[in-house]
């Protein structure tokens, strides 16, 4: 899976990306590159830079210093939905549907936007809600759904039209152990399903190691291991980040 | 309750709201007619132009959730532009004789001409929303206010073309009950078929998260912007049907009044539904117009002037207090046909 060397081979590049909220360096001169068809875990204590390197990549935040590559062009300073037109599609830790609105329609925004009509966005949509078993709740308004449903419409809204890449950010926050078992059997069809790269923040590291070909571990900003789940698993940087200091 | 489970059925039940509100204004509209009472008439004129408005401000505010004070410039700007292709040939010089010789010497026909005007509004909308539309919530709603204001003060200072603080008159009354119908049911329509169509749900999306929106793929300033163009076209053209319905305008009616009334009727029939919108205007109209007699007194019985605009100020209050979905709860009429599960009557159920 971590082969290189698969289809058209498009990737997602941070180089030397930095963040600065007054002051704060929230990341810093990271740099990894995302390649379509892996899984790749982005794991960290809170407050690590994570989201915000997602935010970042997707062009909800304007970074200080350095390129977010995607293929040859920098996509750093575009603003979200060109980014989302153009392949890389995101989840929220929040899930951040749109309540009021249907969950079939939760998804068809997404379609519609990437220029389908209505009538075929609504097809897609159900597709996708098919394959995450939501179809039954399609008609049902996103607000009230239970939160791990939630994060799967997330998904799927994100899924729409096959993106390049996908960042989810914590899809499994707050589940319990067969919940997440779930969520694992999804994000790992996602890339041979979509033919997608799969960046994932998680806190849950049955999940990370469950899935994940290669970790990127960030502490304060900075890069502090990277490598095979079981490599980061006995770094002894990596345990000191998560026990040493609080 | 019918089930609509035919390709058929379900075809109706989708443009069922409307159907049923068509008819219903439909209804109102013939029983005022053959009732041949002159005074009812005109509160039914105005009672429709006010649906053209009203139609057209939920188009915009409704899906973008963005409430705007400013849509009633647009309407005076078509009202104006109307006019000065329609009105009064032989007064012409005396109430607007900064007019360019063309407009001076030419007479328009009424349809051609409001089209032009929402067009003239349109375009005006254009050119401030693009400024206006990058802002989010109550700064764009004060965006809008302070737009309004802008038009306000100018067209009552450009008196070679307004006639400024006094009034235009001897406009053609071509605005009839008929007129007023065909318009209204137009506005409706077109309502229906953009909140309906891909954009209108692109720019409810962004109601309900903007950030969430956007990483969907919708480019929320320019779907609100084109919400906010294609509103300003009919409030523009409900402009050009206010003029040919009173026979003459003033800067003056264009002000807090109008968009204080205009906003209640959508307010309290619900923000979010086109329904809300038109059923807004029905009970506000009733209700005012009542007032109003009674204001002027009923035998012996008389209530104190301006009774009326207090009366609406409470009742709004009101709804925001105990019911800020409206009359509707923010849901469309399918009845007969089983109703979309609302998203606030689903999460009362749910709790």
């Amino acid at each position: 899976m971590s082969e290189l060397a698969n289809g058209n081979g498009l990737t997602l590049e941070a180089r030397q990306v930095s963040v600065r909220f007054e002051g704060l360096t929230a990341v810093d001169s990271v740099d990894e590159t995302l390649h379509q068809g892996e899984i790749l875990g982005l794991i960290g204590p809170n407050g690590a830079g994570k989201t915000t390197l997602v935010n970042a990549m997707t062009g909800f935040q304007l970074p200080a210093a350095g390129e977010v590559l995607l293929g040859e062009k920098d996509i750093s300073k575009l603003t979200p939905h060109w980014i989302r037109r153009h392949g890389v599609a995101r989840t929220f830790q929040a899930g951040r549907l749109f309540r009021e609105m249907p969950v079939s329609e939760n998804v068809e925004v997404a379609a519609v936007s990437l220029g389908l009509s209505r009538r075929k966005a609504h097809a897609h949509a159900m597709e996708l809600l098919e394959w995450l078993g939501l179809a039954d709740q399609a008609e049902m308004p996103a607000g009230i759904l239970p939160y791990t449903d939630e994060r799967r419409v997330g998904i799927a809204r994100a899924l729409a039209l096959s993106p390049q890449f996908v960042l989810l950010d914590e899809p499994a926050a707050g589940m319990s152990d067969l919940e997440c078992d779930d969520i694992m059997q999804v994000v790992r069809e996602i890339p041979d399903r979509f033919g997608c790269g799969v960046l994932l923040i998680e806190h849950n590291m049955r999940v990370i190691m469950g899935v994940c070909a290669r970790i990127h571990v960030l502490d304060s900003g900075k890069t502090i291991a990277r490598g095979t789940p079981a490599e980061v698993q006995n770094d002894p940087v990596v345990i000191n980040a998560y026990l040493g200091h609080s | 309750m019918i089930e609509a489970n035919t390709p058929v059925l379900r075809l109706v039940r989708t443009f069922w709201p409307l159907v049923v509100l068509s008819v219903g204004l439909l209804i109102i509209v013939v029983i005022i007619d053959l009732s041949g009472d002159i005074i009812l008439a005109q509160t039914l004129i105005e009672g429709l132009v006010r649906v053209v408005i009203v139609a057209a401000l939920y188009l915009f505010i409704g899906n973008s959730g963005i409430i705007s004070f400013g849509h009633i410039g647009f309407m005076m700007i078509g009202a104006y532009a109307t006019a000065w292709q329609t009105c009064c040939p032989y007064t012409r010089d005396m109430f607007m004789p900064g007019l360019p010789t063309y407009l001076l010497n030419n007479t328009h026909h009424f349809i051609p001409a409001i089209l032009l005007a929402g067009l003239l509004a349109a375009v005006v909308a254009l050119i401030t929303g693009y400024a206006i539309m990058r802002l989010s919530g109550i700064a764009a709603s004060i965006g809008t206010f302070a737009l309004m204001m802008v038009f306000y003060s100018v067209y009552l200072r450009w008196s070679t073309w307004t006639s400024g603080a006094s009034s235009v008159i001897g406009l053609p009354t071509t605005t009839t009950v008929w007129v007023g119908y065909v318009y209204a049911v137009i506005a409706i329509t077109a309502a229906f078929l953009y909140s309906r169509s891909r954009w209108g749900l692109a720019l409810r999306s962004s109601r309900d998260d903007e950030v969430a929106a956007r990483a969907a793929g919708v480019n929320v300033f320019g779907q609100r912007l084109l919400a906010f163009v294609v509103s300003a076209f009919f409030c523009g053209m409900a402009g050009g049907l206010f003029g040919h319905f009173l026979g003459m305008l003033t800067v003056d009616s264009f002000h807090l009044k109008m968009t204080f009334i205009t906003l209640s009727m959508l307010v309290l029939g619900g923000m979010q539904s086109l329904t809300g919108a038109v059923v807004g205007v029905v009970v506000l109209t009733v209700v005012i117009d009542v007032l109003r007699r009674l204001e002027t007194g009923v035998g012996d019985f008389s209530i104190p002037t301006s009774s009326a605009e207090v009366f609406v100020g409470v009742v709004i209050i009101l709804i925001l207090i105990f019911r800020q979905s409206g009359i509707t709860g923010n849901a469309e009429v399918y009845w007969p046909f089983k109703p979309d599960i609302s998203a606030a009557a689903a999460m009362k159920r749910q709790s």
